[in-house]
């Protein structure tokens, strides 16, 4: 239903990072989009011992060599993704601190079930150690799905609300509207928003045994969300964050909810649907098919193809439609005919949830 | 800005189910402990926990087949049916506007536990691929929708550990306080499971036998399991149909330590309830009882205690842990918590914190030992804290029909024959 | 000293540097844990356990306030261990 909420706050987007199968950063993914570049490719079958012959992976992803020694000791790959996507969305290239942190500063992390891999292992020692009792207490926060979240805040000094939000592939739009809701209500100052989602064994067996047929991919983005009046003199806001909404889809079909939450979103922000000029969705192999064809038939193709395709990243889980936000914001920042545009991204998440933003590139 | 009510209560829990049955037992200081029988607990020295017992989800599910979710959404679907029809709104919430949020430490892991029991066992190849679709967080909410055939909710997970439950009901009360939401249907789930036993067992936190807060001579915590959802509505909507209100939700607060992953934070705990108090228009004087985290930790007491002072001074307001008698119930926790404290107003009583012998001197607060007492609660505050310092409290008033609310908030126009409880036998859902 | 004390006293060590996330050469025999390289109590409630699996002892939690430093921690470990 339409909110007075979305007027009232103004969420603006104005910076963001990723840490993606392009690389670590966020020059790594816009050069990577641009190109258009896949990504899949054979896994190391030692260091993924797994059911999948290939996958999409953040390139040479070490925990250790990314953010060092100190603290990284029990520190999971999905940890790793989401700690070191904030550090290069608060730094510059010089690694100067250009966003400060603290207590007004929110994190709205998407999820769908933390780190499988160390969850599984946490246990797996209970079943084969000498006692029951003889799992790793180091690891015990890693098997807790709230664990990435917990450790940005640690890292870059988070103090504001730190919201583990489960969401499967709608969770970086989910978040994005949680994230709206906190600043709308006062309870934080800016919002860091996005999704992570890690490759592992872990991962990949359940993927398998659930009947998954898409390529596994990774990767974290975050984006820096702020009231619009809160961006002063000299700073300028990437996009506007117009309107987000979400459905329950019922009986494993989620067009009418998708259909649904896009008409509420124009509905919201007074959009007519020839006024959208790009239209993006999140969904990869059949599902992403089937969504794409629907943003085809809402808002013709030049609309849809003026994004690249999902599956440039593989199935990345949680962090998928998060990805594409920064997608949009790749094509932005190196494309003219881009500003001022407005841009629906869609989400369709397998476990039932279809999602919409509608957002305002910056003139 | 509207003011939020909590109309509807569901409860699965060890020491009762339903909101009625749960009233009784905190009423009575019922303890939920009792050996664990979900898991083999071979080789555990001690191996107390508090079991949901009892619970037959077929009861709760007319669309969904039981054997294709996991236990931890059987618990949410089951709360979240007996709340919506404990608020009168069975079948009424197809078109409306909701948000479906449920909060969780574990998600499906005791599904996972069996996962990976079969990997060790008979490699991963064997993983039972039911097992494997059951798992994925997002569900505890969604499966909620899908059972109540809700068309028009948001739903998803949060997962924020032992405070999730105060994070959903939060956020609850923010999408319709500020009219975004006709309704929400928040809570918390979990269901027990060895990782999480064995994890607190190796960290030397589960007791022996029972679980003692507030105690000197604490062992502490027990692992339990459970779901507790609420109905959140407007007043304004309440009141126009005539809905039972337990309670008004004034306010909460939110913050994260960014200090430890596992180690409680004093001062961070400080400002996490003053932000609540601030954010509910309440002073600290005019609260009359503290639902505390309360886990019976040496290290969570002493801390959350000392920050109850800080905030309250000399003179805190009787401090209770719902804990003692449900034991840690991870994410569906501070939502039990929350929904004690409804029912403690709606029924002017304090429930005991139970199986105490000595208050710990370093706890310096009044823990109602034992035994419930009668008191007309007016101002009531529920304490979550988790894993990576995750904190969230919540505050809920006494409502009465006519008056302004208890923080100052003009009243609404009301019917009076309408704000008449119905007896609660008119209001429970007719089983199948 | 003979070999195997010597052997043990070098595991333990090992042990207690990896969880702490310190090069042996920072460590002495009696330099403190908390107080000189900032552990937490969940650093040696991981120590006792990864002594208790890398030498199949069993260490009351109860021990930990004596495991302030190498020397204290060979002391818990040789007592569990009856060497």
């Amino acid at each position: 239903m339409s909110s007075p909420a979305y007027a009232a706050v103004r969420p603006v987007i104005t910076a963001w990072s990723a840490v993606s199968p392009f690389g670590v950063g966020r020059k790594f993914f816009v050069d990577g989009v641009l190109a258009g570049q896949p990504t899949a490719a054979p896994l190391d079958r030692e260091q993924w011992p797994g059911p999948d012959e290939q996958a999409c992976l953040v390139p040479d992803f070490s925990v250790k060599e990314v953010l060092g020694r100190k603290g990284t000791r029990s520190m999971d790959r999905v940890t790793g993704l989401a700690v070191s996507t904030i550090g290069q969305l608060l730094h510059d290239a010089d690694g100067n601190r250009v966003v400060r942190t603290g207590e007004e500063s929110a994190l709205v992390l998407g999820t769908t079930m933390g780190s499988a891999q160390s969850t599984m292992d946490f246990v797996r020692d209970s079943f084969t150690g000498g006692q029951p009792h003889h799992v790793d207490p180091a690891r015990m926060p890693n098997s807790v799905m709230n664990c990435a979240a917990g450790q940005c805040a640690i890292w870059h000094q988070l103090r504001g609300p730190n919201t583990t939000l489960a969401g499967g592939g709608a969770a970086g739009l989910l978040s994005l509207d949680y994230a709206r809701r906190l600043l709308h209500h006062g309870r934080a100052g800016q919002a860091l928003v996005g999704a992570a989602e890690e490759y592992s064994t872990a991962r990949a067996w359940l993927h398998r045994h659930s009947g998954g047929t898409t390529v596994l991919g990774e990767g974290c983005a975050i984006l820096l969300v702020e009231p619009a009046a809160a961006v002063g003199e000299g700073r300028r806001p990437l996009a506007e964050v117009l309107a987000v909404q979400s459905r329950f889809y019922l009986d494993a079909d989620p067009r009418r909810a998708l259909a649904a939450s896009v008409r509420d979103v124009l509905t919201d922000a007074g959009v007519r649907q020839e006024e959208v000029w790009a239209a993006v969705g999140s969904a990869v192999g059949e599902p992403g098919e089937h969504e794409h064809a629907q943003l085809r038939a809402l808002f013709g193709d030049a609309a849809v193809n003026r994004m690249p395709g999902a599956d440039l990243l593989g199935d990345t889980g949680a962090a998928s439609s998060a990805l594409r936000i920064a997608t949009v914001l790749s094509v932005a920042e190196r494309s003219a005919e881009a500003a001022g545009k407005l841009v629906v991204l869609s989400a369709v998440d397998p476990y039932g949830t279809a999602a919409c933003a509608l957002l305002r590139l910056a003139d | 800005m509207n003011r939020v009510v909590l109309t509807g209560i569901g409860v699965v829990s060890s020491i009762g189910i339903g909101a009625e049955e749960f009233a009784a037992g905190l009423r009575a200081g019922r303890s939920g402990a009792r050996p664990i029988s979900v898991f083999d607990t071979t080789g555990f020295e001690h191996a107390n926990g508090c079991e949901v017992v009892g619970f037959d989800p077929s009861r709760w599910l007319r669309d969904l087949d039981p054997s294709t979710m996991g236990k931890a959404s059987q618990f949410s679907v089951a709360a979240a049916r007996m709340a919506v029809a404990d608020a009168g709104l069975a079948g009424q919430l197809t078109d409306k506007r909701g948000l479906v949020t449920v909060g969780t430490t574990d998600g499906e892991s005791f599904d996972l536990d069996r996962l990976v029991e079969t990997e060790v066992e008979d490699g991963p190849e064997a993983m039972d691929g039911a097992g494997a679709r059951r798992v994925p967080a997002p569900l505890l909410s969604l499966s909620i929708a899908r059972e109540l055939r809700l068309g028009n909710v948001s739903a998803y997970t949060i997962a924020t550990a032992c405070s999730a439950g105060n994070y959903a009901i939060g956020d609850g009360f923010d999408a319709v306080r500020s009219g975004e939401v006709d309704f929400a249907l928040c809570g918390g789930a979990d269901a027990m499971c060895r990782k999480t036993f064995a994890g607190f067992y190796r960290l030397g936190t589960i007791a022996p036998e029972f679980c003692q807060p507030f105690d000197v001579d604490r062992k502490g915590i027990l692992t339990g399991e459970g779901a507790g959802m609420l109905v959140l509505e407007s007043l304004d909507s309440a009141v126009r149909r005539g809905a039972r209100i337990y309670a008004e939700v004034l306010g909460y607060g939110l913050n994260c330590d960014a200090y430890h992953q596992v180690a409680p934070n004093q001062s961070s705990i400080e400002r996490c309830m003053r932000l609540a108090l601030d954010d509910a228009g309440v002073k600290p004087h005019e609260v009359d009882l503290i639902s505390a985290h309360g886990t019976g930790t040496k290290a969570n007491d002493i801390t959350e205690t000392r920050a109850i002072r800080q905030v309250y001074g000399d003179r805190p307001p009787r401090t209770i842990s719902v804990k003692s008698m449900l034991g840690h119930t991870m994410g569906a926790a501070s939502a039990l918590g929350t929904i004690a404290c409804a029912l403690a107003i709606t029924h002017g009583f304090v429930p005991p914190t139970i199986n105490h012998r000595v208050t710990d001197p370093e706890c310096e607060i009044d823990c109602v030992p034992n035994e419930s007492v009668a008191a007309d609660l007016r101002v009531v505050q529920n304490n979550g804290m988790a894993f990576a310092g995750n904190n969230a409290s919540v505050i809920l008033g006494k409502y009465t029909p006519g008056e302004p609310a208890v923080n100052g908030l003009a009243p609404v126009a009301v019917n009076p024959a309408a704000a008449d409880p119905r007896p609660a036998d008119n209001r429970s859902e007719v089983k199948r | 000293m003979t070999a195997m004390v010597e052997e043990r006293i070098s595991k333990i060590k090992e042990i207690v540097c990896e969880i702490l996330e310190l090069d042996e050469s920072e460590v002495t025999n009696t330099s403190l844990f908390v107080d000189d390289h900032g552990a937490d109590s969940l650093g040696s409630i991981e120590i006792l356990a990864s002594l208790e699996k890398a030498f199949g002892v069993t260490i009351e939690q109860s021990e930990l306030p004596r495991m302030v430093n190498l020397d204290g921690v060979y002391e818990v470990t040789a007592e569990a261990a009856g060497w």
